[in-house]
């Protein structure tokens, strides 16, 4: 009996394995976020557009909201920006920006030619905001709730369908539950 | 029996020395990514810095260490660990600044524990599960009839 169940049970193992290791639509380089579910790291650093004026998430607590990591030199930036710009009009949450590995004069160009979606827009200088957020690309966009935690984190360029599937019903989750 | 022993023992010495060679004859040192610091003062300090480099993975590109590649993440990582050994942070605590951040994909030698338990284990039960295989085709090989070997009851 064990003759046949043994390269049967071997199949099976392998099938499930290539089902998993194979499937076309699975990032191999999107990692999950040791983050989610533990407090987001706080950050105070000077504004993009306005270095006199910092900005710190913790001003934020008690509203759900979506920490973008981009930069000028993210070409998969410039292809999300279009749908930051539609959510943004939608008024959903505020959009923080972080800013990282980039020079203040492009972005503020960039903001400024392209349309700004962003509450505010923090500048990331030296790329330590962005190892306590454990980003290792850009883009990359993170949920965090009222509570100040993060909830959800998504690596690739934005899109409504992304927005309206991944995003929409985990805020309204996390606004229902109160936090 | 002896003979097979004996071709065994010649085997695995010259695997030995084939992989002993093979070390020697492998370039020393691959090359390092540089940052503008040069080495830390302290010798002690630098093998860590270099050990605990070389055992965290450069997510951007994966396959690399911090300490091999240049992308500026890695620099921007090899600058933490830098500081944080400045500051008298033991390998630990550095290790787990970094899962707490990256998760254990960072380390490219993931610890022993019930999570990883599989990692570790699996070429340990697939050894033991060889050597079962085989224990059981010698055994049914040594039950048949030598060839050579008259039949019983045939003469």
């Amino acid at each position: 009996m064990w003759k046949f169940m043994l390269p049967m049970g071997a199949f099976v193992a392998l099938a499930v394995l290539f089902a998993f290791g194979l499937n076309p639509n699975r990032d191999i380089h999107a990692l999950p976020s040791p983050l989610i579910g533990k407090p987001a790291p706080l950050f105070s650093l000077t504004d993009v557009m306005d270095p006199a004026r910092t900005v710190s998430n913790a001003a934020l607590k008690g509203q759900v909201y979506v920490l973008n990591v981009w930069g000028t030199w993210c070409v998969a930036c410039r292809q999300e920006h279009e749908a930051l710009l539609d959510i943004a009009r939608q008024n959903v949450l505020p959009i923080v920006g972080l800013d990282y590995m980039d020079q203040r004069e492009k972005a503020q160009q960039w903001l400024t030619q392209l349309g700004n979606p962003y509450a505010a827009v923090a500048f990331d200088t030296d790329g330590r905001t962005a190892i306590d957020w454990g980003v290792y690309g850009a883009p990359e966009t993170f949920l965090v709730d009222g509570q100040g935690r993060v909830i959800y984190k998504f690596i690739s360029p934005m899109t409504p369908e992304v927005w309206q599937h991944d995003f929409l019903p985990r805020i309204q989750a996390a606004r229902r539950s109160g936090a | 029996m002896k003979r097979a022993a004996a071709a065994l023992a010649a085997f695995g010495a010259a695997v030995l020395l084939g992989t002993a060679l093979a070390a020697a004859s492998a370039p020393a040192e691959p090359a390092r990514a540089l940052d503008d610091y040069g080495q830390l003062e302290d010798p002690a300090l630098q093998a860590r810095f270099e050990h605990i480099t070389e055992q965290l993975r450069c997510l951007v590109c994966q396959n690399e260490s911090i300490a091999d590649s240049n992308v500026e993440l890695a620099s921007d990582l090899r600058r933490q660990v830098r500081e944080m050994l400045l500051a008298g942070r033991s390998d630990d605590v550095i290790f787990k600044f970094m899962t707490d951040r990256y998760g254990e994909f960072v380390r490219f030698n993931p610890p022993l524990e019930a999570k990883t338990l599989l990692i570790w284990g699996a070429p340990f039960v697939m050894l033991l599960l060889g050597v079962l295989i085989v224990y059981r085709i010698v055994r049914q090989r040594s039950r048949l009839p030598l060839d050579d070997e008259p039949a019983p009851g045939s003469m």
